[in-house]
């Protein structure tokens, strides 16, 4: 610590700390323009200049480091005149057009000008003059305000590692500018409107529309969008959302957003929203009240729990909604009707996925702070890309590595293509071979500790890749050699799985590897979550095989404190794939959809089509009409995410409060609607508000039980809730096809005969989450259309351009769709995203289910493409 | 020690340039950024060297010069835009067979150099910027090239030229064709 006097005042502060950040500490504000905490200082504005006795010139606070028996002052007459000065050299270009000006208000320029002076400036030559540009979707750049405190270009780079935007030309006429020096055509996470300090990068979404005192209201909240559980907040205007905001240095996302989050919220307000219950009368959905949908629901319901028992009626949770609602729909399935038939789309990958890692290392493994992965010096990814997948986590890995972490991605890099020493891009199937060897690899450098012999015995088990097994991965041996030393001498590693290594292989032996990579190494484990609470409604016991809190189903009784007993079923539930396989063959009748939309989201679209129309009673609930929607018998509306207060959990397991930030339109959020449903079927409790129902599930479950609803209100409950940890794990486990390698073809330059086949594989799109962001039109102002993304060698062999249009042909179906040549897309594949409503990814696809983890595996995938 | 874009040189991604046509130049360039790359510590220190040897293959930086630059090196693109934006000795623009760099600052302004200027706007038609008709000059009005004491002073191309006057810079300018 070092002691120095800032006005006069003692300070004590860290030997590293700056004047401004010592001068802070104790109250006192130097005014700053380019300074941002979180980015290295810059000195660039000259705002923060003080005064330090013996030193003979001003001194700029932001960079100068304390010192023993310094002496600072901050406010002097010298330092008004400076500030007035440097004030006035940064008007003299500024066009102070704050009337137009949708900064007015938040302006530091604008607030420094008044409060130090220098507006009246005595330069007689003119301003510089730079056109507006507002050719881009999103953000509107004048450059003539700019102040060139390289904030946003700092941001960009240094925190959001996009590097999309630079300082271009020389001197006064500098300007900051994106590549093409028009549309940005970067990720558009708009961190750079955050922090810019003046009008001259602003969001062209709220253009002109807004003030910054038109704001009646602001909440903090989490965003809904994927399991990163980023803290933003809404500022609100009556009941419409102004913008998303986040605070900078809060939350897991530390003030970063993704293009999502910021960008994409305006589908709650999208005139698609559903309005009323609707009840199919005549094979037509007409609007009804509440009152008649809701009897009708519990009449069949009765009725088919009568005739077919209650194991006849299923559920499917949402990864969208609260923990909340999802217990309610837990509850109401398992504890009022009696059946342990329910599941959610996390079933494709997240689920089964969590299931086996947690299997093998125990339930702790998955729990992980995302914060950490910063901290960490070396990450290894394999299974997608999560600065698409998971952006705000994408970025965390990449602020690791420019700290000097290493970086070692399996697969396709995406995002991370600029953050990675080497390649390990394989061909397509051949992915197990590259994560065979490094395995080996890892286990002759670090040895086997015995911690766990279950995962020794099978790692021993591996067989040693020969020689041309290693060339037809296309992957060079010197790089998985580098990949094992980078691995191995790691202090602090984190393994990062995203949901492709299960979609194809074999899912199982892939996982396992994975696994084997962070038990060797010892790594934290994260699951990338494509939805905002998979993890939660896993642990609100939305699955068959375990009730709230994760303890597997026993035929028993719960009791409650008001001594209420719940019995948990005894039949073995059906999970996803089983419910639809049970609504075909007739052994499921009725199916309550919350918040998902299986017919859109699951491949065989045909299949689940069938099998959605075969219900004796469908009921969804949701925000739109989707696909599923129009086949139900009963369709309710929902809230949407800002319109609902409940709890969420996000990937690492962190539970995050979730503030309304205006009431539900149609006047009843999911659990409430749920709530009566289950109070006409018997159900005695009554439920105030959404705390009421939390504190009945910490009741329930053994791993909330310590949780208070007020310390998640503040700020968040971290993993395991204060319970005590139940550690479980060691489990012995299956591994399918353990001692075999992809089989080499001979003839692996695939294509020298016709006809060529590839692979369809899904798009995981930064830009789109599936069925909400295609209701945003902020979202679809940028990526507005399906495409069939093709690597240039294929193209090439093909005879395609950009923009051909060209028809998709797999077993399951076809469509038309144009070409972008994308060199991210691997050799000897094509992908398409699952977003749009006419060319859709899953109604391409078939899928069968992995015998060992009950995951999906993408079947009929091979594609003919045909140039039209 | 902390990891930096573009100090390792281009990474895993930079597989394919997409423009066929373009290929040969990008092989070219790719051969000399690797010489280069043997020449400097980090690979983000070949940047400007890299960029030259770019200008000199496609004959001015336009956007697929920079791409190639910037995957060849590591540096993001519009980070390479604006390292050549800020610096005049890059051409931003197709430019004339030769190009003059006229010094117009303190020195060379006080020895006449704004004389030269009219001289060249008189004799060829040239002003700041601007190319003549038959592309056989391009005009770039410079800040100080390093030469007060020998002043006024001009680049053309390569070639410095010092002691400039309205009688001697014809003769010079006439050996460039």
């Amino acid at each position: 610590m070092v002691k120095l006097t800032i006005n006069g005042q003692e300070v004590e502060a860290g030997r590293d700390s700056s004047i401004l950040d010592a001068a802070k500490s104790v109250g006192i504000i130097i005014p700053t323009l380019c300074h941002l905490k979180g980015l290295e200082p810059y000195g660039g504005c000259r705002m923060c200049l003080v005064e330090i006795e013996r030193v003979s010139r001003l001194q700029t606070a932001c960079t100068t480091k304390v010192n023993e028996g310094m002496a600072v002052f901050t406010e002097t007459e010298q330092i008004n005149k400076a500030r007035r000065a440097m004030l006035e050299f940064l008007l003299i270009n500024h066009p102070l057009d704050c009337p137009v000006c949708d900064k007015a208000g938040e302006c530091l320029l604008q607030d420094y000008a008044a409060r130090f002076g220098g507006s009246e400036g005595r330069f007689a030559e003119g301003k510089r003059t730079h056109p507006e540009n507002v050719n881009d979707p999103f953000i509107v750049r004048n450059m003539q305000r700019c102040i060139l405190c390289a904030r946003c270009t700092r941001m960009c780079g240094e925190a959001q590692g996009a590097y999309a935007i630079a300082v271009t030309g020389r001197g006064a006429h500098s300007f900051v500018e994106p590549f093409s020096g028009d549309k940005y055509n970067c990720e558009y996470c708009g961190n750079c409107l955050t922090v810019c300090p003046v009008g001259a990068i602003m969001s062209r979404l709220h253009r002109h529309s807004y003030r910054p005192w038109y704001v009646e209201k602001e909440v903090e909240t989490v965003c809904g969008f994927c399991g990163v559980g980023c803290t933003t907040h809404l500022q609100m205007r009556a009941a419409t959302i102004i913008r998303t905001l986040p605070k900078l240095g809060t939350g897991v996302n530390k003030g970063l957003l993704c293009v999502r989050g910021r960008f994409g919220y305006d589908y709650v307000e999208s005139e698609g929203r559903l309005k009323t219950p609707m009840i199919r009368v005549n094979g037509v959905l007409e609007p009804a009240s509440w009152e008649k949908a809701l009897a009708y629901i519990t009449t069949h319901l009765k009725d088919i729990k009568l005739k077919h028992t209650s194991k006849a009626i299923g559920a499917l949770a949402s990864g969208m909604c609260s923990n909340e609602d999802n217990y309610m729909l837990q509850k109401l399935i398992r504890f009022v009707i009696g059946s342990n038939n329910i599941d959610s789309t996390a079933r494709l990958y997240y689920a089964p996925a969590k299931a086996y890692i947690e299997k093998i290392f125990g339930a702790a493994a998955t729990a992980n702070a995302i914060s950490d992965i910063e901290k960490s010096d070396g990450i290894f990814v394999a299974g997608g890309d999560p600065t698409a997948i998971n952006p705000v986590l994408g970025v965390q890995i990449r602020a690791a590595w420019r700290r000097g972490a290493k970086v070692v991605v399996s697969g396709q890099p995406g995002g991370l293509g600029n953050f990675i020493n080497y390649d390990l891009n394989s061909v397509p199937r051949h992915e197990e071979t590259v994560l065979n060897t490094i395995v080996i690899g890892l286990a002759e450098m670090k040895g086997y500790s015995g911690k766990n012999s279950y995962i020794e015995t099978k790692i021993k088990a591996l067989r040693v890749p020969c020689e041309p097994e290693l060339r037809a991965t296309g992957v060079l041996l010197e790089n998985m050699e580098e990949a094992v030393d980078d691995l191995s001498g790691l202090k602090n590693p984190v393994v990062v799985i995203g949901p492709a290594l299960l979609q194809s292989g074999i899912p199982s032996k892939n996982l396992f590897l994975v696994a084997a990579i962070a038990y060797l190494i010892d790594a934290r484990v994260y699951l990338l979550s494509r939805k905002a609470n998979y993890r939660g409604l896993i642990d609100m016991g939305c699955v068959p095989e375990s009730i709230p809190g994760g303890l597997p189903v026993r035929p028993g009784q719960l009791r409650l404190k008001n001594g209420v007993a719940m019995s948990v079923p005894s039949e073995k539930g059906m999970n996803l794939f089983e419910m639809i396989e049970g609504a075909c063959n007739g052994s499921l009748k009725a199916l309550y959809v919350m918040g998902e939309n299986p017919i859109f989201n699951l491949p065989d679209r045909e299949k689940t089509e069938k099998a959605m129309s075969s219900l004796d009673l469908l009921v969804v609930q949701d925000i739109f009409m989707t696909e599923t929607a129009r086949h139900a018998h009963v369709v309710l509306p929902a809230a949407a995410w800002s319109e609902k207060d409940g709890t969420m959990t996000n990937l690492g397991g962190r539970i995050q409060f979730l503030r309304k930030g205006s009431d539900v339109p149609t006047g009843r959020s999911e659990w409430r609607v749920i709530a009566e449903i289950a109070r006409a079927l018997g159900m005695s409790e009554t439920y105030a508000d959404s705390k009421e129902v939390w504190e009945e599930m910490t009741q329930v479950s053994v791993l909330h039980s310590a949780s208070e609803y007020e310390d998640i209100k503040k700020g968040g409950l971290m993993w395991p809730y204060g319970s005590v940890q139940f550690q479980g794990g060691a489990e012995d486990f299956g591994v399918e096809g353990l001692e075999i390698l992809p089989a080499v073809h001979h003839h692996s330059s695939q294509c020298s005969t016709e006809p060529c086949k590839l692979s369809l594989l899904p798009e995981r799109s930064l830009f789109h989450s599936g069925s909400t962001t295609r209701k945003s039109k902020a979202i679809l102002s940028v990526s507005p259309e399906p495409y069939l993304a093709i690597n240039p060698i294929e193209a090439g062999r093909l005879g395609l351009r950009n923009d051909d249009t060209v028809r998709v042909k797999t077993a399951k179906g076809s469509a038309v769709v144009t070409v972008k040549i994308v060199i991210d897309c691997p050799e000897g594949t094509v992908m398409l995203s699952n977003t749009f409503e006419k060319v859709n990814f899953n109604a391409l696809t078939g899928y069968s289910v992995d015998p060992v983890l009950g995951c999906m595996v993408l079947t009929d995938n091979e594609v003919n493409i045909e140039k039209l | 020690m902390d990891n930096t874009i573009g100090a390792a040189g281009g990474a895993a991604t930079g597989v394919a340039a997409t423009d066929m046509a373009a290929g040969d130049k990008s092989r070219r360039l790719k051969d000399k950024i690797k010489v280069l790359k043997k020449l400097y510590p980090h690979t983000r220190s070949v940047l400007l060297p890299a960029l030259y040897a770019a200008q000199e293959l496609y004959g001015w930086l336009g956007e697929d010069a920079l791409e190639a630059v910037s995957r060849l090196t590591g540096v993001p693109s519009a980070e390479v835009k604006g390292v050549v934006t800020f610096y005049s000795l890059y051409k931003t623009r197709p430019m004339g067979r030769n190009v003059i760099y006229l010094c117009t600052n303190v020195a060379c302004f006080i020895m006449g150099a704004n004389t030269l200027e009219e001289f060249l706007e008189k004799t060829y038609g040239l002003s700041h910027g601007e190319t003549t008709a038959d592309g056989r000059f391009s005009l770039v009005i410079m800040e100080c090239i390093g030469a007060c004491d020998k002043a006024p002073a001009m680049l053309v191309n390569d070639d410095c030229h010092f002691n400039l006057t309205i009688d001697n810079i014809k003769a010079i300018l006439d050996n460039y064709k």
